[in-house]
């Protein structure tokens, strides 16, 4: 196939730029979303995650039940900044990052 | 049971509506998406992708490929397959990111 | 706010499990990310035949209403439009609604996440106009819009076949099915006769090389038997299968297992449908891709697992109604696949630490009819 197609639609990575990552020593999708930015946009390789392990797994010769998924992280869904805040003066950005724990009182405006 | 935000399965409404795409007036019926009215519409291209800006539209329908972003009444990044379509909702092509810095910036 | 169980997902699984719950009295939320419930049944407009001996053959639209209509009078509530997104430093989970993010506290959690379609690359798959088969589905069957007048789809499952027969019977002309083995991968031979009949050319050896157009598709070249062919097309469906939707998982760190019969990664859970960490159950597609009677009862047995760990059923009852509902699953899996069953005994052998119940009869009854 044309090593320029599109694998990864939100950061508009191509076949290429990954098997050149491959080349350059990247083993896992971990390894190719630190040096391509595969996987990071929007979706958060929920599309390409099957993809990348594919073309991991035909390039390197490894079998696809070695090859993990990558790192999924919080927010597991597109989330605005304003929803993760509470909406009181007084509360501190708590939320789903956790730097630190929630408060009492998030529940009454959570 | 209680319901919140809840729209009753299975009863698709056949009240039309309408709705504005990119300052143009279109119709859809009250129930649909958002995806689906622009569709309905024969618009199929939602918007374009970020770095090659290339066209984008509905692609999994189940609000994770972030492929039918729209903007709408003004919040950019709408998700077009899960939202649904309102009297005098103001859609338009999800066309760049948000500026955000240069806003920061107060240019 | 706080709750007995949680769960995660208002697809059949979530929709069934709520229901088993609640009618043993536990308080119970359920949270979807959509405007309304019932998942992927909201689009299915096939009759679905192996489903558990409670319910009657039917199509799925009816079975969203009826999963949806007995949770009336229980107590189960609704949070539609509402995401999980997160988790909390203290176990509680972090649900937004878009506007704001609410912390939930439940004893208990039953994850019915379901499956993602798998998407499949060709130069020109991001055009507007490709979509998934599911996608298009949905478009027809839910939204009631044509999602395009000459299609064609990539993949030849049972799943693909059935959403092609219903695209030519809501009018859109299928003009082929794109399969790159020498053979269908779909075995319904009333779905195949139907397409034959109507005269849908079937590409066997076959792939997309090309899908082109100004703003959406209007054109795809495939190749076929190594000779191209150029086709205006204006609705390209991927039908290449379902894979278990992960990401809460590793929010709630379960360990995962591969196991390619079940859709690949997977939770790893015990026969109880509890995963690797205590309190977290899995229920339905996420616990591995299946037929809907499987859906159904994986989330039965998760429910009774949360029941009887709430204490609303006491051991000996719980156990032995698992004992019954692995055996009705069994039946209803090894009859679409028997290497499918036979997968997920293998992930709860691995994981066999917490098995409170000896399936050992069963297991043996799969391991040896395999």
């Amino acid at each position: 196939m044309d090593a320029s197609t599109i694998v990864c639609k939100c950061e508009e990575i191509n076949i290429a730029e990954i098997e050149l990552a491959i080349k350059s020593g990247a083993n896992t999708f971990d390894d190719i979303k630190r040096l391509t930015r595969c996987g990071m946009g929007p979706c958060q390789a929920k599309i390409c995650t099957n993809l990348v392990r594919q073309i991991i797994s035909e390039s390197l010769e490894v079998p696809l039940s070695e090859i993990r998924p990558p790192r999924l992280r919080m927010p597991l869904k597109p989330t605005r900044i304003s929803a993760l805040v509470g909406n009181e003066v007084s509360s501190s950005v708590i939320s789903v990052f956790s730097e630190s724990a929630p408060q009492e009182d998030d529940e009454n405006h959570g | 049971m209680q319901i919140v935000n809840h729209s009753i399965p299975g009863k698709k409404s056949e009240k039309e509506i309408t709705f504005s795409f990119n300052d143009k007036f279109l119709k859809a019926r009250e129930g649909q998406t958002v995806a689906a009215a622009l569709m309905a519409n024969g618009i199929k291209k939602f918007g374009i992708s970020r770095k090659l800006q290339q066209p984008r539209g509905l692609f999994c329908a189940n609000g994770r490929c972030c492929s039918c972003f729209l903007t709408v009444n003004g919040l950019n990044h709408v998700l077009g397959c899960i939202t649904l379509v309102e009297e005098g909702m103001k859609v338009s092509s999800n066309d760049a990111d948000p500026d955000v810095r240069r806003k920061a910036n107060g240019d | 706010m706080e709750t007995d169980l949680l769960i995660i997902g208002g697809g059949p699984a979530g929709l069934h499990a709520a229901y088993v719950a609640a009618s043993n009295g536990i308080k119970t939320i359920v949270v979807d990310e959509s405007f309304s419930l019932g998942g992927q049944l909201r689009q299915q407009t096939q009759r679905l035949t192996n489903l558990p001996k409670q319910f009657d053959s039917q199509i799925g639209i009816t079975l969203m209403q009826t999963l949806v209509e007995r949770l009336t009078d229980l107590d189960v509530t609704i949070l539609s439009k509402h995401t999980m997104i997160g988790t909390y430093k203290d176990g509680r989970i972090g649900v937004s609604n878009g506007q704001r993010t609410i912390p939930i506290s439940a004893e208990k959690v039953i994850v019915t996440t379901g499956a993602a379609e798998e998407a499949f690359v060709f130069p020109g798959w991001t055009l507007p106009g490709v979509m998934t088969i599911g996608a298009a589905q949905i478009v027809m069957n839910r939204e009631h819009v044509i999602p395009g007048k000459n299609a064609i789809i990539i993949g030849s499952n049972d799943f693909a076949l059935e959403v092609g027969k219903q695209l030519i019977e809501n009018g859109v002309s299928l003009q082929g099915v794109i399969e790159n083995e020498d053979q269908l991968i779909g075995c319904k031979e009333e779905t195949i006769q139907f397409l034959k009949e109507a005269g849908v050319p079937i590409y066997q050896n076959s792939y997309v090389t090309q899908a082109s157009g100004a703003g959406e598709v209007e054109k795809v070249i495939i190749n076929h038997n190594g000779s191209e062919k150029e086709m205006e097309i204006d609705l390209v469906c991927i039908g290449k299968g379902l894979t278990p939707i992960l990401e809460p998982f590793e929010i709630l760190s379960c360990d995962f297992a591969y196991e390619k019969d079940l859709g690949g990664w997977l939770p790893q859970y015990s026969t109880l449908m509890e995963t690797s960490t205590a309190s977290i159950y899995v229920a339905g597609n996420a616990a591995g891709i299946t037929n809907l009677g499987a859906i159904l009862l994986t989330a039965e047995i998760a429910a009774i697992s949360v029941a009887e760990s709430l204490g609303r059923q006491c051991k000996e009852e719980a156990t032995e109604k698992r004992e019954l509902l692995w055996q009705e699953l069994y039946h209803l899996e090894s009859a679409d696949s028997k290497a499918k069953f036979h997968g997920r005994i293998k992930l709860m052998r691995e994981f066999q630490d917490n098995v409170d119940i000896q399936l050992s009869k069963l297991f043996n009854m799969s391991v040896g009819g395999v």
